[in-house]
């Protein structure tokens, strides 16, 4: 303990390093709990939706006859209905849901949180997540339009929280609570479309729910309703968990790797100090001590150290864990302030800062202890040695003599060396693998817009003839091209089954000049195509072969699968136009892309609002227009944040790798004050010194950027597999991205000037007198 | 070539003041061969420290080559040092990181009055004259103790100091290889170096052109 207080600085950088992992594990472990408490007490609370059924001609007798299957908690019905809302000089998505009671418990319950609640006929709810972005107010007003009913103020009564929806702020989406009455002034129909249950199991899985789904659904149709579509989500599932937790879990590995350097790290002190101590320890034994005593108060100091770096790590680890843990409440939509982080989690923290130290050095403490004494008391202290490897970096002679000189100091304590590059090139695959996996990002999303050569999609308020409504739009000055496109829902049905789980069906022209697609497999849309779909990567997964049996607007056909393409999101597929209107009698579309000459986010506002005009002169009414830049924020928000989160995690590693350095480089001077004594009698100037120990530093620094290199390839490689998995699929690369390899050399080089800095000072304070008679 | 006026230099200690020297006259001149003798812990080593200017005085005034060491800073001693002094320490401490020949070359890094081209050839032509050319490409660990004694001296002879300052030199040599440095030694001082050696080693005294006994921190003689 004396030893610890007389080298204060180097207990600081132990303590320092130790608290860093415990910090960044403690603070993940803290998230983990808080959600999970959150979860299973706000969204598992508020009784989430266990199916939807999408129904036409529901009516109350229907709501009864599924209320009374013996599987079924709750049910209810609601309407929802896309608008768009004005908003900013602009137009923003919004989702509106009229629900008969506002107040009815056990299913999706829905909240008030601010203002009045429930909405009065002629008034809009806004929930709390899309309230920002709708950039409204409780007592505003917002001019909102759904379908072909007209422009209607609504005022905004107050503020809802519905914890089964994901953040509008993420989704881009403005969601509105409104009552039936309000769904008819805006010109929609009063009736509810949708059937919503609640299985009274629980612990029900997602296919006993869609058995009880199945029983809704025969109900419903023997009273002569028609289900057209059946969504059960994963039950108990927040439609943004699965994304969190491939954050939390990738992120907790990651932590986990900190916690294990920070505790080679700490082995790294332990070693100098019982080297420095042999003796003492050599002459503790000859006056009668045991070597488990000797070890006993080495592993009591470990322990001490752990605790002191567990008692500052944390109330940190729990600030932090509290933050992280609110906003990904904000990104699952529900609040976790009001709860506290288990008492065991803070337990756990407690026991692993005392016994990481202890378990991280008892082989060390135990060998050490265990030396014959006589062997210690012979030890000539420091020598010169012949080592292998300082040979081999002497016969560099090419290199400056500093540098030469730094590059065989440093490999005179290989292991600690190697440990002090484990520390930092950990770090920096980390931040390699997230800088690979953000460009692979990004790449990935240029990608998939690159085919998507158009700027903006009007909806219609009601289908279109096609050839009209393309030349209408085309009409406008700055309007390139302009396609029609049928937007239609199809489900997949096997032969002699019920139509199963729905997905977006697109109709486009197959010589498409706005859709260039490039394939996962198979081919595009062809002119001379009939009845053949091209499929997202997500769908495809779900279909069961090449000819698939559709239905379509209620009608069942075969279709045939000609290619795969990689969209985000949803499961989707492209038809040919013509063909969808052949199966419909139909040839009306209700939207319309259009690409600008100009594809600058300036003029993008003036084009839409001009289309919208030409449109709307000519008598087709438009619902709503989605920028295709909008949609990609929305994407990127989505995907960058998850990415961003690794980067973090890459900082507390480096850090964990800085303090290593700084550790490695003040033992190194102290043990090297002989050496540093006989350069200063030799002349060297405080700078001569100082740069020593620098370039020593940036030795390792360039050894751990050089592993660092190869080990990020797998690591991104990884990473990107299971950013695939769970969000979308990006291309691993073989290669560490340009930009991240410098920038993570300036940082590593920066963080080992750092690192040295204090170490170097110290060196440079040795005066030679002192060194000398230290020997 | 040195002169020391009323030089004293006190340790403090929590057990209270020790004098290691005090109140030394000494002056010696080029070329002069002067061995320090003493008992152990006399004040010997002291003296060369503040020669050295690796330590300073408590009082007094050290002239060495014409520089009053006491109005140089740290950083001039340094540079001053690598000019004026070279020394031969009482233990190895040759760098075992660096070979024989970069351990001679050091010194001229740090004084840089040798073009970087002409380092390697005056190291090498230096540790000819000692006799360890061939060991010149060999870390330290590899050399035997008279070796690295060899390339001690020639370490402390690179810059072609006008004062070569050596501590108990032959304290870790067997007889052969003592008589050899000492020889060595002679022949600086009689080339015009001035040579002060710290030494128990009474045949060392023989070598020597003066001798001066330290008892207790005073010159007795």
């Amino acid at each position: 303990m004396r030893d610890a207080l007389a080298h204060k600085g180097r207990t600081a950088l132990a303590v320092a390093t130790l608290v860093v992992g415990l910090v960044a594990a403690g603070a993940l472990l803290d998230t983990w709990a808080l959600v999970r408490r959150a979860t299973v007490e706000t969204y598992l609370g508020s009784h989430p939706v266990s199916a939807t059924l999408k129904v036409e001609g529901l009516d109350a007798g229907m709501v009864d006859a599924v209320r009374g299957l013996p599987e079924v908690a709750a049910v209810r019905a609601r309407r929802v209905a896309i608008a768009s809302v004005d908003a900013g000089g602009g137009e923003l998505t919004a989702q509106l849901f009229a629900l008969a009671d506002f107040g009815q418990r056990g299913i999706g319950e829905v909240e008030g949180v601010g203002g009045a609640w429930p909405p009065a006929d002629g008034e809009v709810a806004i929930e709390k997540s899309s309230l920002a972005f709708s950039q409204a107010g409780v007592g505003d007003t917002l001019a909102v339009r759904a379908g072909t009913g007209p422009r209607r103020p609504l005022r905004v009564s107050g503020v809802a929280h519905d914890v089964g929806l994901a953040p509008g702020w993420m989704d881009h989406v403005v969601y509105g609570f409104v009552t039936p009455k309000t769904m008819a002034l805006l010109g929609l129909p009063e009736a509810f479309g949708e059937l919503q249950l609640v299985a009274r199991d629980a612990n029900a899985s997602r296919d006993e729910v869609r058995a009880i789904a199945a029983k809704a659904r025969g109900a419903i149709e023997q009273r002569g309703g028609r289900v057209s579509e059946v969504d059960v989500p994963v039950p108990g599932r927040h439609v943004h968990a699965a994304q969190m937790d491939s954050m939390l879990l990738t992120q907790g590995a990651f932590a986990a790797m900190t916690l294990l350097v920070c505790a080679l790290l700490v082995v790294n002190m332990m070693a100098a100090i019982l080297a420095s101590q042999a003796r003492e320890i050599a002459v503790m034994k000859s006056l009668g001590a045991r070597w488990g005593q000797v070890a006993a108060m080495y592993l009591a100091f470990a322990a001490a150290l752990g605790l002191a770096a567990s008692a500052l790590s944390l109330p940190v680890a729990v600030g932090i864990g509290r933050w992280y843990a609110a906003l990904r409440g904000e990104m699952l939509n529900f609040p976790t302030a009001p709860f506290a982080i288990p008492a065991w989690t803070l337990a756990i923290q407690v026991a692993v800062g005392a016994l990481l130290p202890v378990a991280a050095t008892a082989a060390l403490v135990a060998r050490a202890c265990r030396m014959p004494v006589a062997a210690v008391l012979r030890d000539p202290g420091i020598v010169a040695g012949d080592d292998f490897f300082v040979r081999r970096s002497a016969a560099l002679g090419f290199l400056p003599r500093p540098l030469g000189l730094a590059l065989g100091n440093a490999l005179r304590k290989r292991r600690r060396m190697l440990l002090t590059i484990a520390a930092l090139a950990a770090g920096g695959t980390v931040y390699l693998a997230a800088h690979n996996l953000r460009a692979a990002v990004l790449d990935s999303v240029d990608a998939m817009f690159a085919w998507q050569r158009y700027d903006f999609v009007a909806r219609m308020a009601e289908a279109q003839p096609a050839t009209a409504l393309e030349e209408r739009a085309a009409s406008v000055p700055g309007v390139e091209r302009a396609e029609a496109w049928v937007a239609l829902r199809a489900q997949a049905a096997p032969e002699g089954s019920a139509p199963g789980y729905g997905f977006a069906l697109l109709g486009v022209p197959p010589g498409s000049a706005v859709l260039k697609p490039a394939m996962v497999s198979g081919r595009w849309l062809d002119r001379s195509d009939a009845r053949v779909i091209v499929v997202s990567r997500e769908l495809a997964r779900d279909l069961p072969g090449d000819e698939v049996e559709l239905v379509v607007s209620g009608l069942r056909s075969t279709w045939k699968v000609a290619g795969v393409i990689d969209v985000p999101g949803q499961p989707l597929a492209y038809a040919p136009r013509a063909s969808l209107a052949a199966l419909r009698g139909d040839d009306r579309a209700g939207l319309v892309a259009v690409g600008l000459a100009q594809r600058a986010p300036a003029g993008e506002l003036a084009a839409i609002l001009q289309v919208r005009e030409a449109l709307e002169g000519a008598g087709m009414r438009v619902a709503s227009t989605t920028s295709l830049r909008e949609g990609r924020h929305a994407i990127e928000d989505h995907l960058v944040m998850v990415v961003d989160f690794l980067g973090a995690m890459a900082w507390a590693m480096i850090a964990v790798g800085g303090l290593g350095m700084a550790s490695t480089m003040g033992l190194a001077v102290l043990e090297r004050t002989r050496e540093i004594g006989v350069m200063r009698a030799l002349g060297a100037s405080h700078l001569a010194i100082l740069g020593l120990v620098e370039a020593e530093g940036c030795v390792i620094a360039l050894l751990g950027w050089a592993v660092s290199l190869p080990l990020s390839l797998p690591v991104s490689g990884a990473l990107a597999y299971a950013f695939g998995q769970v969000m979308f699929p990006v291309p691993a690369r073989y290669l560490p991205e340009a930009a991240g390899a410098a920038s993570w050399l300036a940082l590593v080089l920066a963080v080992a000037l750092v690192a040295c800095a204090w170490p170097a000072l110290r060196a440079t304070r040795v005066t030679a007198a002192r060194a000398l008679a230290y020997a | 070539m040195i002169r020391l006026r009323a030089v004293r230099k006190d340790y403090r200690s929590p057990a209270g003041a020790f004098h290691a020297l005090d109140d030394v006259d000494l002056e010696v001149g080029r070329g002069e061969f002067v061995a320090v003798v003493g008992r152990s812990g006399s004040g010997k080593s002291t003296l060369l420290n503040l020669l050295a200017g690796i330590d300073r005085p408590s009082a007094g005034e050290i002239v060495v080559n014409d520089a009053p060491l006491a109005g140089l800073t740290e950083r001039a001693l340094s540079a001053w040092r690598s000019r004026s002094v070279g020394i031969v320490f009482q233990f190895l401490q040759l760098l075992p990181t660096l070979t024989a020949a970069e351990n001679v070359m050091l010194p001229m890094d740090f004084g840089g009055r040798w073009p970087a081209r002409e380092r390697e050839r005056r190291a090498t032509a230096l540790l000819e004259r000692l006799d360890v050319r061939d060991q010149a490409a060999k870390l330290p660990g590899a050399l035997s103790g008279g070796q690295q004694q060899r390339v001690a001296v020639a370490r402390a002879l690179a810059n072609e100091p006008a004062v070569v300052l050596a501590d108990e030199p032959t304290g870790n040599l067997d007889s052969h290889n003592a008589r050899s440095l000492l020889e060595l030694l002679a022949q600086l001082a009689r080339e015009g170096q001035t040579v002060v050696m710290v030494t128990h080693d009474a045949a060392a005294e023989q070598y020597a052109t003066r001798t001066v006994r330290i008892d207790d921190g005073r010159i007795v003689a």
